[in-house]
C-alpha cells in the first residue's frame, strides 16, 4: 500500500506544482500588456494624475513580485480582488455563477456518462457491424461540429418549432428543481451530445483493446459463456480505462461549457469570462482562468489517480 | 394514405426483398430496419416525418454517389501506385476528400464565384432571399451567400496558417528534442506538460484579452496552444526512429543534426505526422471558429463563419435556418477532414480490429 500512496502523493505534488506554474503564467501575462492595466482601463487620453491615482489605488506602484504574492495569497483564500470596470468584488460576481456552471456540467455528466459507457460497450461488442459503422460516422460528426452549431439546431427544433423547452435559460431564485431541470435542458443536451460522442469512441477503443488480450481468448477457449467473459474477465480490467475516459471527458466539459453558456445566455462562469475578456476586466479574467485551469487539472489528476488505483500493474510497480 | 406514403413503403420493402434475395445482409438490415422505424415515425410524426426521412436518405444517396464518382475520378488521374491506395479508401474518406476539394476551389476563386463583395451593402437588413441574393441579406444588408463564399477563404485560411505555425513549432521542437536528448528534451517535455494542462479555449481567451483580437495574435496564440500536442507525437515517433542503426551510421559518418533531421528522421516519420496535421487542423479550426463566434476572431467587415453565426443568430427564433449555414459549413469541413484522417490513421497503423 505504501507504494500506491507514494505514487499518488507524487502525482498530487506534480498537480500542485503545475497549478503554481499556471498561476505565474496567468498573472505575469497581464504584465506583458503594452503600457499597464491602468493605461488599458483609462485609455490613451488619460492624464498623468489620473493614471498615477489609479495605479496607487490598484497597488501598481509596487513591484510585480510583491503584487503576485498578494494575488496568490488572495487566490488561495478565494479572494481575487475587485473588478476594474464595476468595482465589485470578483468573488461575489463569480461565486454564484460558478455554482450554476457546476450544476450544468453535473446535469450533463449525469446523463452522458452512463449512456455513453453502455453504448460504447455495445458498439465495441458489435464491432465491424453496420451499427458500429453508423455509430462511428455519427459520433465523428458530433465531435466535428462546433458546440454552437449543435446548440442552435436544438434551439431551432426544440424551442422554436416544437416549443418544448425554453431557448434561453434564465434562472431565478427559488425555482423548483423540476423547473430548473427543464430550463437548463437544452444547454445540458448540447453538452451531452458532444461529450457522449467523445466518451463512446474512447470506451469503444478501450474495450476493443481489452478484448484482444490473450486472457480473454483463453477464457473463450476454455468455454466460458460470453456474458461471463465480459463480466468476470473483461470488466474488472476495463474499470481503469473507463474511469480515465470519464475523467478526461469531464475535463473536456469545462471547455465546452463556455460556448454553450454563450449560446443559451446561461448565467455561468463561462459567460462571465467572455464578458470580462471583451471589457478587458483583467481581475475577473485571471480569476476565471485560474478556476477553469484548476478544475481541469483536478479532473486530469482524478483520471491518473483512478488509473493507478484500479490498475494492479501500476499498483505494484516493478 | 397519400401516394407518397404508399410509394415510400413500397420502395423500402422492394429494396429489402431484393437485398434478401441477393443475400446482401447489411443492405437488408438497413432497409428493413428503416421500414420498422418508419412505422413508429409515421404514427408519431405523420407524413412530414416520413418526408424528412426520405429527404435525408436522398441526400445520403447523393453524397454517396458524388463520393464514389470523385474517388473514381481521383483513381483515373493519379498514378498506378496512388490509384491502388485510393481504391482502399472507404466512401466516407472519399466524401471527405470531395469536401476538401470543394472548399479549396471556393477559397481560391472566391472573388469570381461570389456575386457581390464581402463588405458590400446591397439591401436592407435581413432582407429575404430573391433572385439577386440566394440566401437573403445579413444584419447589415450584405449578401449572405457571397459572405459564406468569402468565409471559406478567410476562416479556413486563418485556421490553416495557425495550424502550420503550430506544426512547424511543435515538429521542430520534437525533432530537436529527439536528436539532442538530455536536458533540452526534459525541459521541452515539462513545458509541454504545463501548456497542455490549461484548457485551450481558456488559454486563447486569456491571450486575446491581453493582446487584443488581431490576426497575428490569434495565429501565435493557437500555435503556442497546439504545438505541445505536435511536439509529443513528433518526439514519440522520432524517438523510435533515432535508435535505428542507419541513424547511428549517419552519425558515425559525421553528419550534423540538421542533416539527420531532414534526410533520415523526417522521411521515416511522415505518415503519422500527416495524419496528425489533419487532426490538428480540425482542433484549430473549431477553436478559431469558437473564438470568432465569441467575437474575438477576425474582425468585421471581413466575412468569417463563426462571427456570421453570432451576428445573425436572432433569425433562428423566427425559424429561419440561414444563420445555421455558416455553422454547417464549419462542421462539414471538420467532418470531411476527420473522415480522411480516420482512413489514413487506419491505413498507417494497420489496425485490424
Amino acid at each position: 500500500m505504501g507504494d500506491i500512496l507514494g505514487l499518488i502523493g507524487k502525482r498530487l505534488g506534480l498537480g500542485v506544482f503545475i497549478l503554481f506554474v499556471i498561476s505565474i503564467i496567468i498573472f505575469f501575462m497581464v504584465e506583458l500588456l503594452p503600457g499597464d492595466i491602468a493605461q488599458a482601463v483609462l485609455g490613451q487620453g488619460a492624464t498623468e494624475e489620473n493614471l498615477a491615482a489609479l495605479r496607487k489605488q490598484m497597488g501598481l506602484d509596487q513591484p510585480a513580485l510583491v503584487r503576485y504574492g498578494e494575488w496568490l495569497a488572495g487566490a488561495v483564500t478565494l479572494d481575487f480582488g475587485s473588478s476594474i470596470v464595476t468595482g465589485e468584488r470578483v468573488t461575489t460576481v463569480i461565486g454564484e455563477r460558478f455554482m450554476n456552471t457546476l450544476f450544468l456540467a453535473a446535469y450533463a455528466a449525469v446523463i452522458a456518462v452512463p449512456v455513453a459507457i453502455i453504448l460504447g460497450v455495445i458498439v465495441a461488442l458489435l464491432r465491424n457491424s453496420i451499427f458500429d459503422r453508423v455509430a462511428n460516422v455519427v459520433t465523428l460528426s458530433f465531435i466535428s461540429s462546433p458546440e454552437f452549431f449543435l446548440g442552435y439546431i436544438l434551439i431551432l427544433f426544440f424551442a422554436v418549432k416544437w416549443q418544448m423547452f425554453p431557448a434561453i435559460s434564465s434562472l431565478s431564485e427559488g425555482m423548483s428543481l423540476g423547473e430548473l431541470l427543464i430550463r437548463t435542458f437544452l444547454p445540458a443536451l448540447t453538452l451531452v451530445l458532444v461529450v457522449m460522442a467523445h466518451m463512446m469512441r474512447m470506451t469503444r477503443a478501450a474495450i476493443i483493446n481489452l478484448l484482444a488480450s490473450p486472457y480473454i481468448e483463453m477464457a473463450k477457449l476454455k468455454g466460458a459463456p460470453p456474458w461471463k467473459v465480459i463480466v468476470k474477465h473483461a470488466l474488472p480490467n476495463a474499470w481503469a480505462p473507463i474511469i480515465n475516459v470519464v475523467a478526461l471527458n469531464l475535463a473536456y466539459l469545462i471547455t465546452g461549457v463556455v460556448l454553450v453558456e454563450v449560446v443559451f445566455v446561461y448565467p455561468g462562469i463561462g459567460q462571465a469570462l467572455v464578458d470580462a475578456v471583451s471589457k478587458r476586466d483583467f481581475p475577473i479574467v485571471q480569476a476565471c482562468c485560474l478556476i477553469f485551469a484548476a478544475t481541469f487539472i483536478l479532473l486530469n489528476l482524478a483520471a491518473d489517480v483512478g488509473a493507478i488505483l484500479t490498475n494492479p500493474r501500476l499498483r505494484h510497480p516493478k | 394514405m397519400s401516394v407518397f406514403v404508399i410509394g415510400y413503403y413500397t420502395l423500402l420493402l422492394a429494396v429489402s426483398c431484393l437485398a434478401a434475395f441477393y443475400n446482401k445482409r447489411q443492405i437488408f438490415m438497413v432497409a428493413f430496419g428503416l421500414t420498422l422505424v418508419s412505422f413508429i415515425l409515421g404514427i408519431v410524426g405523420g407524413t412530414a416525418a416520413l418526408q424528412a426521412v426520405a429527404i435525408c436518405a436522398g441526400l445520403l444517396g447523393l453524397a454517396a454517389m458524388v463520393s464514389f464518382a470523385f474517388r473514381e475520378f481521383l483513381i483515373q488521374i493519379s498514378s498506378a501506385e496512388m490509384g491502388k491506395e485510393l481504391r482502399t479508401a472507404p466512401m466516407t474518406a472519399a466524401f471527405g476528400m470531395f469536401v476538401i476539394f470543394v472548399y479549396i476551389i471556393m477559397g481560391i476563386f472566391a472573388p469570381w464565384i461570389a456575386p457581390h463583395g464581402e463588405a458590400e451593402v446591397i439591401a436592407s437588413a435581413f432582407a429575404p432571399a430573391d433572385e439577386n441574393m440566394l440566401l437573403g441579406a445579413d444584419q447589415l444588408g450584405r449578401d449572405m451567400f457571397s459572405r459564406i463564399i468569402y468565409g471559406a477563404r478567410n476562416s479556413v485560411g486563418l485556421a490553416l496558417a495557425a495550424t502550420i505555425a503550430a506544426f512547424v513549432l511543435g515538429a521542430l521542437a520534437g525533432l530537436l528534442a529527439a536528436t539532442k536528448g538530455g536536458w533540452f528534451d526534459q525541459f521541452m517535455g515539462r513545458v509541454a506538460d504545463v501548456i497542455m494542462s490549461i484548457p485551450s479555449l481558456i488559454f486563447a481567451l486569456l491571450m486575446l484579452s491581453i493582446f487584443g483580437p488581431h490576426i497575428h495574435v490569434i495565429i501565435i496564440a493557437v500555435a503556442v496552444i497546439y504545438a505541445p500536442r505536435v511536439f509529443r507525437l513528433t518526439r514519440a515517433v522520432a524517438g523510435n526512429v533515432v535508435v535505428m542503426d542507419y541513424i547511428e551510421a549517419a552519425q558515425l559518418r559525421g553528419e550534423g543534426t540538421w542533416y539527420l533531421i531532414r534526410r533520415e528522421i523526417l522521411p521515416n516519420s511522415t505518415a503519422p505526422l500527416v495524419a496528425e496535421f489533419g487532426l490538428e487542423f480540425c482542433f484549430v479550426f473549431l477553436l478559431v471558429a469558437g473564438l470568432s463566434f465569441l467575437g474575438l476572431g477576425i474582425q468585421p467587415p471581413t466575412a468569417d463563419w463563426g462571427s456570421m453565426v453570432r451576428e445573425n443568430a436572432t433569425l433562428i427564433s423566427f425559424g429561419d435556418i440561414t444563420p445555421l449555414i455558416p455553422a454547417a459549413a464549419i462542421a462539414l469541413l471538420t467532418v470531411g477532414v476527420n473522415f480522411v484522417v480516420d482512413w489514413m490513421l487506419h491505413r498507417s497503423s494497420g489496425l485490424k480490429e
